[in-house]
């Protein structure tokens, strides 16, 4: 009984962080399952991709229903970053993981400078305004065909209302994605840790919209993975079942909630994960145990 | 396309994961009871996944039954999710993001066999 309570404490602490940063929330699921409960790493990924499921479910039904996630934006980018985990499942074994793993810790050190820049300065990414308010996300265009041309796109604040904003570089949008998907088969990391920041800062969407879209688009990429996990028995029904309860209790909370916290403090978040990524991209880097 | 058109797209993707969660996560929840009820801990050697397994295991109230359909559930809910976006760009007119969701599908499927194929 104290095992499984434990579980789905840890369960929902993930849910609740995951849902609040689209992340899934692997990146705390996988060391207390491994180090907390001494499952196998193989086990602990397999729980963990049921448990991104989870977290992008939950979540993504509220952050759709409240305008907030933009569903033909994740769903383009999805496509992409499918593509790239399938490219990154295929060059795995052509390339150094540890020249990778450095290369990803450079670039989230990067990444997270540029949103920390962002918070110091008070002021958020420079986010193209729209001309005017549009009634719907989606009134835009399709993304698909648009893909050279910034988009208008609203979302809806909980206290603010509509808030239009221009999605810009969509191409670049798509090299994020590509990236997130080979980075997320080649290093094990979540697509998130990715797509959040490249919606944001390169696309110019606004940190709460990529979070929730982020939050609708990890659930595909990990279905995938966890399906080859289930048929190749890297499922384990005891174990994800109390952690499954526990994420869905915690990926609920945060997406009802989530709203009350401001934008700062969500982008300090990010910052603080980003920077605890780079620095286990590192030690991989320099093969430091 | 209309903005209630889109909405209603949107409207419509949210039930289905509303539904598909819930749903899932209900069954997780009976399973976990019945473990517990068994005197079983989550740590305990649990039984390899087998699909023809399941209904006898539903029956018996044993908890691998509830457990794993709960499980597939959720493994299945992302992709009806896609799923239901096609058939909501389907009639609404929205081509290119019909094409999309197609090809989402598709890559999904080639992942799968891909990672198969490797595992």
């Amino acid at each position: 009984m104290g095992v499984g309570l434990l579980m789905v404490a840890g369960g929902a602490a993930a849910g609740l962080f995951g849902s609040l940063l689209g992340l899934g929330g692997g990146i705390l699921l996988v060391p207390l399952l491994t180090l907390g409960f001494g499952l196998p790493l193989h086990e602990a990924v397999g729980v963990s991709l049921v448990s991104v499921i989870v977290t992008s479910a939950a979540a993504a039904s509220v952050y759709l229903e409240r305008a907030v996630a933009d569903l033909r934006l994740g769903m383009s980018l999805e496509l992409f970053t499918a593509m790239g985990a399938v490219v990154g499942g295929a060059i795995a074994v052509l390339v150094d993981e540890r020249v990778v793993a450095g290369l990803f810790a450079a670039l989230l050190l990067y990444v997270s400078l540029t949103m920390l820049r962002a918070t110091r300065a008070r002021t958020p990414v420079p986010e193209t305004p729209a001309p005017a308010p549009v009634p719907a996300a989606a009134d835009a265009a399709p993304i698909a065909t648009t893909a050279t041309t910034t988009v208008a796109e609203s979302w809806t604040d909980r206290v603010l209302g509509p808030r239009p904003y221009r999605l810009r570089r969509f191409p670049l949008g798509i090299v994020g994605s590509v990236v997130a998907g080979i980075a997320s088969a080649l290093l094990g990391i979540g697509g998130g840790l990715v797509k959040v920041p490249v919606m944001h800062l390169v696309m110019g969407v606004p940190l709460r919209v990529a979070t929730a879209t982020s939050n609708l688009m990890i659930g595909i990429t990990a279905s995938t993975s966890a399906i080859v996990y289930l048929l190749t028995g890297g499922i384990d029904p005891y174990v994800a079942g109390p952690t499954a309860l526990g994420v869905f209790v915690g990926a609920s909370l945060g997406s009802r909630s989530g709203h009350r916290l401001p934008v700062a403090a969500l982008r300090v978040l990010f910052v603080v994960v980003l920077l605890y990524t780079a620095y286990q991209m590192a030690r991989r880097a320099l093969a430091i145990p | 396309m209309t903005a209630r058109t889109a909405g209603a797209i949107e409207h419509g993707v949210a039930r289905v994961l509303t539904i598909g969660t819930w749903a899932s996560i209900a069954l997780v929840l009976v399973g976990v009871v019945e473990l517990l009820a068994a005197g079983r801990s989550p740590l305990d050697s649990a039984p390899a996944f087998d699909l023809a397994a399941i209904p006898a295991d539903l029956l018996a109230l044993r908890p691998d039954g509830a457990l794993w359909l709960g499980i597939l559930g959720l493994l299945a809910t992302p992709s009806v999710r896609v799923l239901a976006s096609l058939v909501g760009f389907a009639r609404g007119g929205e081509r290119a993001m019909v094409v999309v969701a197609a090809l989402i599908l598709l890559v999904v499927g080639l992942g799968v066999l891909a990672g198969l194929s490797v595992g």
